[in-house]
């Protein structure tokens, strides 16, 4: 089978091949960072490809094999990090140049666990300037582009992920999600990205923005295979605080079982007030679908989603706190969207603060109640198709949204909200535009029901009209 | 009526709190993150913040 063929696949498909030693770890790696050289002045995806220590990997993964010490589906699988995941003795910039030259000590545990997995580690991908926004335009290292339209971004923040897995680079890519940024990527590439339960997987090793909603989760090219990365990724950290000891069952075990009997929510407010027609054309084609596979439909309301901007006060104050240090030091170093998105910050006051986790928790309470309604809820993932790179504003029902910086926000107001309240969510490729961009649809189910999430998601990817269409990437445009 | 603040306020803040300096332009283009934030505060005057469990259940009865 030709090296690009075997690109394409996903890691169910591939994993028995290599098992078996149908399919050479160094040789599906050696195809992997050529790809990676040769889209790479195009897509941008990358900050740094690990072209020696990939193939180090690659050779012991595949003496390992041929001993037959095969280590499980991800063994001599080519992988990508997002660039603020830490990686010992290997550059992580975060995505920004106060960190240019910043060499870990160690491992984040996601990574320490994926190298325990025999997975290939062939790059450490481009992101948001610090993962602070939805574009992946970054001011020091470029903007990455969309491999299905390359004046588009990719979104974001780890944008260099959706593209990689999108344009057959990865297999998977580790990305974090703070508000959207694994989920949004995963829309605009046409892939799947999923946000776990909060506390199900380790943040330790990532550079935390806030403790209150960031996540660490897999981009991939199935459902299948994001319920693969997750099993090896899952499970208690007890260096971790944030990470709880429950225990990390068979994710893969309710592939296939299909939707009958289980009901479907899909929200009367907030997730589709604000979508650009053909995001919600596609998605109620999708919720159709989701009907003729045995889902019952029953549409919950979300009130209090009305106050769910006042989540946004909180996170003000987490990431100036968070980036004080830096920007005493080196504040030169920023890029303004950054800057000035994130100084405002010093001006929360304690009290509003407050009643921000109060709203949180009021709006937690009542996705709790409405679980109990329904097994999962239906959302778009992003309310309009990837912009243009080159997009300052998106218009939309008559006002204009900034994209990036200080102000932005329309672009995640599906996907934050997930963040806080700690529900996983997962976006699946649902359609394209008539410009040929893919658009996404979310699932989200109760807290540590991700079984039930793959369950969903695997049920809609077999009948999506996504199935089957892949970007065609133009080099050298 | 729509909530601001003057630029002699965050700078009065930014003095007495000794946050991080900013010149009256950067405060200019700081405002549409701070815009933002007070228009949310302001959509939470009518919210009874005190609704929630347990004060739903805990509460002086009316």
């Amino acid at each position: 089978m030709p090296n690009v063929d075997l690109l394409r696949m996903t890691i169910s498909e591939l994993a028995p091949k290599i098992q078996n030693k149908e399919v050479s770890p160094v040789e599906l790696t050696e195809a992997a960072l050529a790809e990676a050289d040769r889209l790479q002045p195009t897509l941008n995806s990358f900050i740094t490809i690990l072209h020696d220590g990939a193939m180090d990997q690659a050779r012991k993964a595949e003496s390992a094999i041929s001993r037959g010490d095969y280590r499980g589906p991800l063994h001599g699988i080519p992988i990508g990090l997002k660039d603020n995941l830490a990686t010992a003795g290997i550059t992580t910039t975060v995505g920004s140049k106060v960190l240019a030259n910043h060499v870990p000590e160690e491992d984040a545990e996601v990574v320490s666990r994926c190298r325990n997995a025999g997975a290939i580690i062939i790059g450490k991908e481009n992101l948001e300037e610090f993962a602070a926004g939805a574009t992946s335009n970054n001011p020091h290292y470029g903007a990455v582009h969309n491999p299905w339209g390359l004046d588009h971004i990719p979104g974001g923040s780890s944008g260099g992920g959706g593209a990689n897995v999108a344009a057959g680079v990865t297999f998977v890519s580790l990305g974090t999600d703070l508000g959207g940024s694994v989920r949004l990527p995963g829309a605009f590439c046409g892939v799947v990205g999923l946000k776990q339960s909060f506390g199900r997987v380790s943040q330790r090793g990532l550079m935390v923005t806030s403790f209150n909603g960031d996540h660490i989760g897999p981009m991939t090219r199935s459902v299948a295979d994001s319920a693969l990365v997750l099993q090896v990724i899952a499970g208690n950290d007890p260096l971790d605080p944030s990470t709880v000891p429950v225990p990390v069952p068979d994710y893969s075990a309710h592939l296939g079982k299909g939707l009958k009997g289980l009901k479907m929510g899909v929200p009367s407010n907030h997730y589709f007030d604000m979508l650009d027609g053909e995001v919600e054309t596609a998605v109620r084609r999708g919720i159709a679908a989701l009907e003729d596979l045995g889902a019952e439909l029953k549409e919950v309301s979300l009130p209090s989603m009305h106050y769910i901007g006042a989540l946004r006060i909180s996170a003000m104050a987490d990431g100036v706190v968070t980036h004080e240090p830096f920007l005493k030091s080196h504040r030169e170093d920023y890029g303004p969207d950054v800057l000035y998105r994130t100084i405002p910050g010093q001006f929360v006051l304690g009290r509003d603060y407050s009643k921000s986790l109060k709203v949180q928790r009021l709006i937690q309470e009542e996705y709790a109640r409405v679980m109990q309604q329904v097994d999962f809820l239906v959302t778009p993932t992003a309310p309009v198709p990837a912009p243009r790179i080159d997009a300052k504003y998106i218009k939309m029902n008559g006002e204009d949204h900034r994209v990036r910086g200080p102000g932005s926000g329309l672009i995640s107001r599906n996907t934050s909200p997930l963040n806080a309240i700690g529900l996983p969510a997962i976006t699946v490729p649902c359609g394209v535009t008539q410009a040929g961009l893919p658009i996404g649809v979310q699932f989200i189910t109760g807290p540590f029901e991700e079984s039930l999430l793959f369950q969903v998601a695997d049920s809609y990817e077999k009948v999506s009209p996504s199935q089957g269409l892949r970007p065609t990437v133009t080099v050298g445009v | 009526m729509k909530v601001s603040i003057t630029n002699e306020t965050l700078k009065a803040m930014i003095r007495d709190y000794k946050g991080l300096e900013l010149s009256d332009e950067e405060l200019e283009l700081v405002r549409p993150e701070l815009e933002s934030y007070l228009s949310e505060l302001e959509k939470l005057e009518d919210l009874d913040l005190s609704d929630l469990f347990s004060s739903r259940l805990l509460h002086i009865p009316d």
